[in-house]
This record gives structure tokens, C-alpha cells and sequence, in this order.
């Protein structure tokens, strides 16, 4: 990782080739209590050779010419130091610092004053930051890192590419919004998901909890995560694949290619490839009778899940008119088998479903725009991918995979071939603009269309599906930052958000002419909040923001999906006041041992929340407005590291989500049962713990062995409402532990990485959903190459 | 909210998928309970709204006259809402519904305690009719759509609690109108299996539309082979029954009593109206025959005010007690405000005082109990959540409130003997 970054740097700060020398200058930057200090600008003065320290303190300069040099160590909030050096052709000796604090400092915050991630967590939102660099070498998509954090859980219905649930204290589904790298990925498709983007992709995973900065223009309710992909590197190559269990593969590129002139061609590739036929403890009907045989262990058959991806850039950089002009294409598909039904015991043997995204883009940055302290920002893109279902064998598998047919036509579930795509467009503006030092603004607007077009080759004749869906979404966010002192910072927002649906139906009636019925649900709301940030003690952090969010209905909510669920064009947004509370404390006991920990607290409360409930003969489900819940949750890091040889993370999260629906159904008089209940089927405790060991020029110098151990653990909880029923026979989805452990050795400062990984290391029963088993033991190995120039 | 989200709410808080199987096997225990002998078993339903995180409860009592029960911390949780219940000998059965896919059905017995205890599980097909013949239960799983018209029936030993036989048969070809027929509910008719339908479009435009809202039609099947023998058809009234509704009642003679509800829709756009011209009435099939009896007709709606039927229970003698919705609150689905007692035999007709008012009446049961002594039991819920056991004395037309439920509409009324 530090070579990772070291090249990151070096890239950007040396114009190539020109300067290349022989020495190097390494070193490792240490606060006065021994803690790494990441972030830190380290230079030799007079010449372009610039570079800042990475996580763990490290900087290194390369390609020197040799001389004397003096060099200097300063960051934000430390006392500037030189020393003077000498750089020779042989093996450097480490030039290691330590430097003091100097009080409290966020005043010019520059690029090389902190490093983006700590510069994120630094903000006064309730943000997590991921840095994924550091897993590179592990096998994780994103969902899988996620779920690493603190107030995240994510639940899997099965193996490689299977549905996840991801819920930020306690929001799931569309209330957490995705970006990348800023731009709102809603419409992205079943081709691009976090279940199926591998950790590779991304530099750094942001999530914002509660309050959403304005320039993540969205209707989110209860967060955001915002993927950033490195574009720093000018040139370079990442490429990797692993092969694990169950017949997994993944394998991704990142490569970048920039001339001299700025001139740039990006691609980043991914694919996964599993039959995920794991081995599954159940009880098996017979297909014929439906007799039970209790404690089958079987293989899963028809589970196969693939998906490969190119998002492609070409464009220049550093122009007078642009920093960054990018003309891109991302296109990808995924092909999925559906094993079973909501629980496990229903099988099915041929249902499967398809997706594909065929998405040009759009991307143009430009730092003092027009005038000094306004930056831009622009987005575009245009989605014409499609997604469909397919069940058209009718009969039933059993688990055994013997298959019984049914005369005639028909499906596992239900017959169909639907295909439709939702014809996306999107337009992200964001203005910057620096008032002063201390004070600024930011404009953000996102506009985007739906078009939904869908046909059944099975029902030709239908004519539902050719009536026109269309939505337009408009959302417009403006912010004011003032830093009133050192300590102090504080952000105002506000944002306003139209949407405006239209449907079209056809009425046919015997003997009459047919007639054009037109319905618009049109909806304007407002939200706001501030974010605002105090340093009680130069290590001592606090913050604290509201929000109220609204988050408008889906397209898929509105219009139904012709499949499983039914239109509710009715539908209202649902809406959240947000608080959250948050300290940050950095200490150490004696020189080496060094501690970070962090308690937020949260509050929640949501209204009009939009839940589905059956329709009138129970065939489909149907989107509509009633629940509302609170949630008051803790959540607590805390993290522990020794010299440069061991570090320990652990974090815990508590949310007492609670129904909040007093009359249920709306009008009745009495008080509902379950008010104030605890809301079922949601994980309540959890947490989260690693440990990592890492040792140096093992094998030979500049190699680095490093060995990890995961933990996961959840709290079991109940499957139905909690006071109900008899505790002896309630449904629940019991305390889940899980244990993954994993190796990674890298050669030449991180060119060559080799990994082992195991998940689920005691092959344990895990359920993050009743009835839904997911894999047991697992081994993969995987093969990075990195090379930056 | 519009009066179809409405009725559609109120519908999907209310539905629970089971049905007025009167337990004709039980003379002796009436709702004055006799410990040794059974229980009664009510199933009960904490929450309205929702299709997950619902589950029903089974609570257990040794009479419905009087007391309380509670789902707090009480109750036998099942794998979900929307079950529907039926008892066979002195087994009791927990079947799902699961949009269309299969899962497990629970079997119950009771123990020497009169404690509730699972005996089996086995796997089923998610149906919309079922009912005991003989000793099994037979099940029919409708076709859905148009295009895809084919239905099945599954046979299910009481005794081995598996499936013994299936078989199929083409909705479409069945209503042979260019709609699909759509089984209300199935009854056991001597050796027969009698199953009225409806007819709808079942198409994505057309749904639970019908261009044919004033007939009534009944398919007869032989049993236990399932061989479709006849389709009975009679123009004076609409379909009979509704969506998991008996539509159908024996009574000691042997002659087959119907109902129609009359609330066939037709749609225009979004919006959707009643389309049939035909009253709410009851029909009749003398025992024996095959055949509606064309001197037989009971006009419900013009006895009733206009309101018109929505199920019934049989309480013996030729009578039923009788759901009924008042005209203003129509609609497609199971919902109802009154209660009735009709006389089937000599074609009388009398309101039932002493049940909650019909504005405060959210929820009736819909699988309920009688001895065939002349009294029902009935579950109603109100407005202001309370749900209680009501007593409907025939004789008298009144109802007497009883065993009380807290923290839960109660959906099901069933008495199940001891071993």
C-alpha cells in the first residue's frame, strides 16, 4: 500500500522522466507520542520534489539526483522541521521525523495538507471514510466493505452476485443513496451494483450518515456512500484475478494512459464469475409428495451468477479550459440463476434473470472557472440498458435437481419474459465557489429523466406495457461553509426537489372507442439541515448536523414492475429528521501504543415511510405510505496500534429502531399493538472487529507479509414483530459469528502482491435472512500486479 | 385516498386467507367448551398493515363466552400472515400463502394438556381453494393469467400428510367465454366436488374484470379422480362466492344452497365499477341433481336494504349466519359491516342486533365456528382495535360478545379435538 501510494504521489508531482536520478529518500513521520502522522507534505526545498506520508506515516521521494538537499517536513497543524541530507545512488537510510502538534489547525487545508481521507473525516458530516487501497489484495466487492463499518450492515440472500439488503442505521433500500465519484448511480442497473464491483475500482468509499453534503445532490433519507475512483494516476497498470471456492473467479484492470500533452485513455474492467453450488443444510420435500426429510445436506444447483463490466474514459487533462474533460462508456451485463424462492425450501431449477448497462458519460472539472474561487463540475450520462426476468419452464425442481414438467405453459413462479429498460438520463452540476478563506459556497443541481419502455414476448398482445411511464426528477441543493475560528466550522444547506411522474392508460371498453387517460403525480419539497464542527481539544473532535430528507418514490414504486409488483401512483415521499452527535478522540499510552476512538450517537425519525403490503388478492405487492419508525443508535470505534507491527479495530453498533405507527390501519381509533415495538426483521447489535500483523523485508528487502483476522458479528434477532407470540416458538435468525483470515505477500514494494484469504473460517451456519443459508467455508487466492509510471 | 386504495387497504388488513369450514364432525362441543374434549383455537393477526414482519398467532382457549387472550409474549408464531386454517379428524392445519411459490404447511396436534404441538411439516403448493373430502384435503392452485390457464389440484391424505395425487385442468377451456375461470371455492358434494367460479379477463389490462358479471357458474367434478363432469350455469344472479370464499352450504337434506355477492367490476383505466345488473341473491341445487333449482330464488339485496352478501356460515336447521356489506362501502374483495340470519329454507331474512355498529366493524373473521346448533362464533374487530369472539344466537337474531383478544384481530375461529 505505501509503494501504492508513494507511486500515487510520485505520479502526480514529477513531470516524467526529466528528472530521473538515482537516490531515494524514505522515512517515517511520527507524531510526539510515536503516533504515524499521515498527510504531511515532505520536500526538498528549491526543487519540484514534493511527496506527502501515507497512512502509516511513510513518505519516500525516488529518482534523486544526487547532492545535498535540505529537506522539510510540515502539515497542518505541526510545527515545520528541516533537516539538511545528503542523496546518494546506495540504499538510503530512513529519514524518520518526529514532529508537534501546533495547535489546532484546519486553516488552509490544501491537498497536501491532509490526505483526502483524513481531510474527509474531518468534515463536520457523520462521515466514514474506506480506504480501499488497503484491500486491494482481499477479495471484497464493496458491499463486503462496507459492511465492515460501523452502522452498516449489509445482509446477502446467498453467495457470489446474490440480492443484498444494505441498511445504514436502520435506512435500507433506496433510502441510502449511491454516487460515484459524485454522480447518483440509482439508475445504474443490475450490471453495476456494489454486490458485484470489486474493491479494486474504487480509491476510497465515503459514507455519509444522516445528513448528505449538498454537492451529493439527492433525495436520500437516511445517507449516502459516495464511491471516488482514483483518477490521480497519469499512467499505470492494476491488474488482478483471483480463483476461490466454488468455482469462483474475479478479475479486474485498472490502466490509465496520459501523454505528455494531457491527452488521457482510462479503463477500468471487471469481472465475477461463481457457480456458488455451496453445499446448504435443509429440509428436502420430495417432489412428489412433499414429504420432508429433515437435515439434507445438499449442493446448490442452479445458482450460477456472472457479471462483467468496462467503464472506459477517453480525454484530456490540465488544460487551460479543462482539468479534466472525460468522454466515457460504461458497458457491462450480468446473468443470474435463481435458486430459490424467499425461503429455502422452495427450489427452483431454470428461472434466471439478465441485465445489461449500455451508459455513455460525460465528466468535465475545471478549478477557477471563468473567475478566481469558482469551481465546476459537470456530470452527464444516459443509460439504455435493459433488465429482465425469465421464467418459462413449467414444473418444479427438487433439491436433489430431479425436475417434474407440467403440462402446458407456465413458469416456477410466474410465466414471464419481461424485459424492459428504464431509459435513464442524468445531469450533475456542482459550483464551488471560495467567498473567502473562511467562507464558501456550493451550488449543486441533478436533473434526471425516466422513460420506461418494457415488452413480453410471451404476451405480445398486452398493451400496459407500451403506455408511456415517464418521470422527471429535478433536485437543487445550495450550502454555505464558514470557518468562524481554527476550531469552529460550521455548513448551512437547503435543498428543493420536484418530481414530476406521468402515466398514460388506455381505456378499452365493448363498444366503445378507446380512450387516453393521462395521471401526473407531481411533488415539490424542501429539505435542510447544518452540519457544524468543534475541536474541544487539539485531539478532541466534536460534531454535530441535522437534516430533514426527503426521498422521493421510486420509478419502480410508482409504476409497479409488471412482475411482482403492483403501480401505486399515489405514492408520497417519505420523510426524515436526522440528528447525529459525534467525538473523536486520538491518545496514546507511552510512545508506541496509540489509540483512535470515536462514539456517535443518532437519532432518527421518519414519516410517511414507504413499506409494501399485498395487494387486494395477495398476487403482488404493492409500495405504499404508512410506517414511520425512529431509531436512537450508538455506535463506537475504536482502534489500537502498535509501532508499525500490529494494528486492532473494533467497532459496535446499537440501534433501537422502534414503530412509531400508532393507528394501523390509518382511522382506527384504538392504538396499534405493536407501537413502539421494536421494528422486526433488522439487525439491532453488531459489530465488527479486525487485526492485522505486518512484518518487513521477510523473504528479501522490500517485501512485506502481512496477516489479517476478520470478525463479524450480529446479534440475533427476531423474524416478526419481538412482544408477540410465545418466545419458545418465534421465528428468528440466530446470533451469527463469523471468522475470515487472510495472507498477503508483496514483492517489490507492492508490483507483486500474492493473497490467501479464507472466509467463514469455522464453517459456521450463516443467515443474514431466515431461511436463506450463505456459504460456508471458502478459500481463494488471488494474483495483483500494480505498476505505475 | 381513493375509495379503491381505501377498500383495498381495508381488504388487505383484513383478509385472512381461510374460510367458513363449519366443523360438522363436533356435535358435542358447543361454545360452552368441554376441556377434556378440544379446544378452540383462534388465530390472530397483531398488525394490519405490511407484508413482512406480519405474523399470525395461535392461541388456544377452552371457550369462546367469556375471558381474555392476548398475543403478548403468547401465542404460536407461524411463518408469516395471510395462512389460512383448517382442522381434519384432530389434526389442525397451518397452510401458507406465499405468491406462488410452495412452502411448508404446519401440522398441529394436542396433547394431553391441550397444548398446541407440531406433529409435521410437509410442502405444498400455494393454493386459493381447498377443502376436506373424504379424508383428505383437496387443493386447487389457480392459473393466473390468461395465457397461462393452466390450474392444479392437489390431494392431500389426512393420514400420511402428503400429497397423494395432483392433477390439471385448463381455466380457460373451463369459463369457455374467452375469460378465465377463477374457483371462489370447492365443496364436497356427495361424491362430488362442486366448484363455482368466477370469470375474470386475467389479463395485464383487463385483471379481475369480467364482460360477463350476470351469470353464476358452477363446475362438478367427480372425485377422487377430478374429472370435470358438467359446468352448471344460471342467469338470475352473478357469480358465486368470492376471492377465498365459500360461496356454496349443505344442509341436512342434502340440498346445496349459493350465493351470489354480486360486485363483478369492470374497468376503465384506472378506475373500476360494478358492472353486474343482478342482485345479491341466493340459489339453490336440489340434493341429488346437478342442476340450479329454478323455483328457488332469494333476493338478498331487496330484503336487505341493498346491502348484499359476503359469506356465511351454516349454524344448522337451514340456516346461516350471514356477512353482508352495506351498498355505499362495495367492493371486489371480502369486506363486510353486518351480520344477518337467513332462514335458506323458508327464504327469511333478520338483521342481528347487539353486534358492534357497522361504521365501527373493520374486520369479521372469516374462518369461523359452529356446532351446528343454531349459534355462530364469530370474531369482529372495531375501530378502536378491540377484537372479540361474538356469540350470534340464530334463534334470536342477537349477538353476545365473548372471549376477548387483545393485541390482535382476530382472523380464525376453529375448534380442534383432542386426540
Amino acid at each position: 500500500m505505501t509503494a501504492f501510494l508513494r507511486t500515487v504521489l510520485l505520479c502526480l508531482v514529477l513531470p516524467f522522466s526529466a528528472f530521473a536520478g538515482p537516490g531515494t529518500v524514505k522515512g517515517t513521520i511520527l507524531s510526539a507520542d510515536g503516533q504515524p502522522v499521515p498527510g504531511v507534505a515532505v520536500l526538498l526545498d528549491g526543487t519540484d520534489f514534493v511527496t506527502e506520508t501515507d497512512a502509516e506515516g511513510n513518505y519516500v521521494l525516488e529518482h534523486i539526483p544526487e547532492g545535498s538537499y535540505s529537506l522539510s517536513v510540515s502539515g497542518v497543524g505541526f510545527k515545520a522541521v528541516h533537516r539538511e541530507i545528503t542523496v546518494s545512488g546506495g540504499d538510503p537510510k530512513p529519514e524518520n521525523f518526529s514532529i508537534r502538534m501546533e495547535g489546532v489547525a484546519l486553516k488552509n487545508v490544501t491537498v497536501l495538507g491532509l490526505t483526502e481521507l483524513q481531510a474527509v473525516n474531518r468534515q463536520a458530516y457523520n462521515v466514514t471514510t474506506i480506504d480501499a487501497k488497503k484491500l486491494y489484495n482481499t477479495t471484497l466487492d464493496l458491499s463486503h466493505a462496507l459492511d465492515r463499518l460501523a452502522g452498516i450492515r449489509v445482509r446477502e440472500s446467498g453467495g457470489v452476485g446474490s440480492n443484498i439488503d444494505f441498511s445504514l442505521n436502520g435506512f435500507s433500500g433506496n433510502q441510502v443513496r449511491f454516487f460515484l465519484d459524485g454522480v447518483p448511480m440509482d439508475n445504474f442497473g443490475s450490471s453495476f451494483q456494489i454486490n458485484n464491483v470489486p474493491v479494486n475500482f474504487a480509491e476510497r468509499v465515503e459514507v455519509y450518515k444522516g445528513s448528505v453534503p449538498v454537492w451529493l445532490g439527492s433525495d436520500a433519507l437516511g445517507g449516502a456512500v459516495n464511491i471516488i475512483t482514483g483518477n490521480k494516476l497519469r499512467n499505470y497498470i492494476d491488474v488482478s484475478y483471483s480463483f476461490g471456492s466454488f468455482n469462483t473467479h474475479r478479475s479486474c484492470i485498472n490502466a490509465a494512459l496520459t501523454s505528455k500533452k494531457g491527452f488521457t485513455a482510462q479503463i477500468s474492467a471487471f469481472q465475477n464469475y461463481s457457480d456458488n453450488n455451496y453445499k446448504v443444510t435443509l429440509e428436502v420435500a420430495d417432489i412428489n409428495t412433499g414429504a420432508y426429510t429433515p437435515d439434507q445436506t445438499v449442493r446448490r444447483f442452479h445458482d450460477l451468477y456472472h457479471n462483467e463490466t468496462v467503464v472506459a474514459n477517453i480525454g484530456v487533462l490540465d488544460k487551460s479550459w479543462a482539468d479534466q474533460l472525460l468522454l466515457g462508456i460504461t458497458l457491462g451485463n450480468n446473468y443470474k440463476e435463481i435458486q430459490t424462492g424467499a425461503r429455502m425450501v422452495a427450489v427452483f431449477g431454470a428461472r434466471h434473470t439478465r441485465g445489461n448497462i449500455i451508459m455513455p458519460t460525460l465528466k468535465y472539472k475545471k478549478q477557477n472557472f471563468l473567475i478566481r474561487g469558482l469551481d465546476v463540475v459537470l456530470n452527464a450520462n444516459y443509460n439504455f440498458g435493459k433488465e429482465q426476468t425469465i421464467d418459462t419452464v413449467s414444473g418444479r425442481y427438487d433439491w436433489y435437481g430431479n425436475y417434474k414438467a407440467y403440462p402446458g405453459l407456465g413458469g416456477e413462479s410466474a410465466r414471464t419474459m419481461y424485459k424492459y429498460g428504464n431509459n435513464n438520463g442524468l445531469v450533475t452540476t456542482t459550483l464551488f465557489y471560495k467567498i473567502s478563506e473562511k467562507q464558501s459556497l456550493a451550488l449543486n443541481n441533478v436533473f434526471s429523466t425516466f422513460n420506461r419502455k418494457g415488452a413480453d414476448e410471451l404476451y405480445p398482445e398486452s398493451t400496459v406495457n407500451a403506455q408511456p411511464q415517464t418521470t422527471i426528477k429535478n433536485i437543487t441543493g445550495l450550502s454555505y461553509k464558514i470557518d468562524f475560528t481554527d476550531k469552529w466550522t460550521a455548513t448551512v444547506f437547503g435543498k428543493i426537489l420536484h418530481q414530476n411522474a406521468h402515466r398514460r392508460s388506455v381505456i378499452t371498453a365493448v363498444g366503445m372507442p378507446d380512450e387516453i387517460l393521462d395521471q401526473y403525480n407531481k411533488s415539490t419539497n424542501y429539505g435542510y439541515g447544518l452540519a457544524t464542527s468543534y475541536y474541544l481539544l487539539p485531539q478532541l473532535q466534536a460534531k454535530f448536523s441535522y437534516e430533514k430528507s426527503n426521498r422521493l418514490p421510486e420509478n419502480f414504486e410508482l409504476f409497479g414492475d409488471v412482475v411482482n409488483q403492483e403501480s401505486n401512483f399515489n405514492l408520497k415521499p417519505e420523510i426524515s429528521h436526522n440528528f447525529n452527535l459525534g467525538l473523536n478522540y486520538n491518545f496514546s499510552i507511552g510512545e508506541q501504543h496509540r489509540f483512535m476512538a470515536g462514539l456517535t450517537g443518532i437519532y432518527r425519525d421518519a414519516k410517511d415511510f414507504i413499506f409494501f403490503r399485498f395487494n387486494a388478492n395477495q398476487w403482488k405487492v404493492v409500495a405504499d405510505n404508512l410506517n414511520a419508525v425512529s431509531n436512537i443508535g450508538f455506535e463506537s470505534e475504536l482502534r489500537y496500534s502498535f509501532k508499525q507491527l500490529l494494528m486492532v479495530e473494533l467497532n459496535a453498533t446499537y440501534q433501537d429502531i422502534r414503530n412509531q405507527v400508532k393507528y394501523d390501519p390509518p382511522g382506527s381509533i384504538g392504538i396499534s399493538p405493536v407501537y413502539h415495538d421494536r421494528m422486526p426483521n433488522i439487525p439491532f447489535l453488531y459489530g465488527h472487529g479486525s487485526a492485522s500483523l505486518f512484518l518487513n523485508d521477510v523473504l528479501c528487502r522490500g517485501d512485506k507479509l502481512s496477516f489479517g483476522y476478520n470478525l463479524l458479528y450480529v446479534y440475533a434477532f427476531y423474524l416478526y414483530w419481538p412482544s408477540r407470540g410465545s418466545k419458545d416458538d418465534k421465528y428468528d435468525i440466530p446470533t451469527q459469528l463469523s471468522h475470515d483470515v487472510n495472507m498477503i505477500y508483496t514483492l517489490k514494494n507492492g508490483r507483486y502482491n500474492i493473497a490467501l484469504e479464507c472466509r467463514n473460517l469455522a464453517n459456521e451456519r450463516l443467515y443474514d435472512n431466515f431461511s436463506l443459508q450463505k456459504p460456508g467455508r471458502s478459500f481463494a487466492i488471488k494474483l495483483r500486479y500494480f505498476y505505475a509510471k | 385516498m381513493t375509495m379503491l386504495k381505501k377498500s383495498t387497504l381495508m381488504l388487505a388488513s383484513g383478509i385472512v386467507l381461510g374460510l367458513a369450514s363449519c366443523s360438522k364432525d363436533n356435535k358435542d362441543n358447543g361454545g360452552s367448551g368441554n376441556a377434556g374434549a378440544g379446544r378452540f383455537i383462534i388465530a390472530a393477526v397483531p398488525t394490519s398493515t405490511g407484508s413482512e414482519g406480519v405474523a399470525d398467532y395461535l392461541l388456544t382457549a377452552e371457550n369462546l363466552e367469556s375471558g381474555t387472550l392476548s398475543t403478548e409474549g403468547n401465542g404460536l408464531e407461524q411463518d408469516g400472515t395471510y395462512r389460512y386454517y383448517t382442522t381434519s379428524g384432530t389434526k389442525f392445519f397451518s397452510m401458507l400463502y406465499g405468491q406462488g411459490n410452495p412452502g411448508a404447511v404446519t401440522v398441529y396436534q394436542l396433547d394431553k394438556n391441550g397444548k398446541m404441538q407440531k406433529l409435521t411439516n410437509f410442502q405444498s403448493e400455494t393454493v386459493q381453494s381447498f377443502a376436506a373430502v373424504g379424508k383428505d384435503i383437496l387443493m386447487v392452485k389457480e392459473a393466473r393469467k390468461y395465457a397461462t390457464p393452466t390450474s392444479r389440484w392437489y390431494r392431500v391424505s389426512t393420514e400420511s400428510l402428503t400429497i397423494v395425487a395432483e392433477g390439471q385442468f385448463n381455466s380457460a377451456e373451463l369459463a369457455n367465454n374467452g375469460e378465465l375461470a377463477h374457483f371462489s371455492w370447492i365443496e364436497q358434494v356427495g361424491n362430488k366436488v362442486f366448484a363455482p367460479f368466477f370469470s375474470i379477463k386475467a389479463t395485464d389490462a383487463g385483471g379481475w374484470s369480467t364482460d360477463y358479471p350476470d351469470s353464476a357458474w358452477v363446475a362438478v367434478y367427480s372425485y377422487p379422480d377430478m374429472t370435470l363432469e358438467k359446468v352448471i350455469k344460471d342467469n338470475r344472479t352473478s357469480s358465486i362466492g368470492l376471492y377465498f370464499t365459500n360461496g356454496l352450504t349443505k344442509v341436512e337434506n342434502g340440498d346445496v344452497y349459493a350465493f351470489s355477492p354480486s360486485n363483478t367490476i369492470k374497468i376503465n383505466g384506472t378506475a373500476q365499477s360494478f358492472n353486474s345488473t343482478k342482485p345479491s341473491s341466493i340459489i339453490r341445487i336440489k340434493s341429488g341433481t346437478t342442476e340450479f333449482d329454478q323455483s328457488y330464488l332469494f333476493n338478498i339485496e331487496a330484503v336487505a336494504g341493498g346491502a348484499y352478501m359476503t359469506s356465511w356460515i351454516n349454524v344448522g336447521k337451514g340456516v346461516v349466519v350471514a356477512t353482508l356489506n352495506t351498498s355505499d362501502k362495495k367492493s371486489q374483495w371480502q369486506v363486510a359491516n353486518k351480520l344477518a340470519v337467513i332462514d335458506l329454507v323458508n327464504k327469511t331474512f333478520k338483521w342481528v342486533t347487539g353486534a358492534p355498529d357497522a361504521a365501527a366493524i373493520t374486520d369479521f373473521s372469516m374462518t369461523n365456528y359452529s356446532a351446528q346448533d343454531g349459534k355462530a362464533y364469530i370474531g369482529i374487530t372495531t375501530s378502536d382495535k378491540k377484537s372479540a369472539v361474538y356469540k350470534i344466537d340464530a334463534g334470536t337474531a342477537t349477538a353476545t360478545r365473548g372471549l376477548e383478544l387483545v393485541g390482535g384481530n382476530i382472523t380464525a375461529i376453529q375448534w380442534l379435538p383432542a386426540q
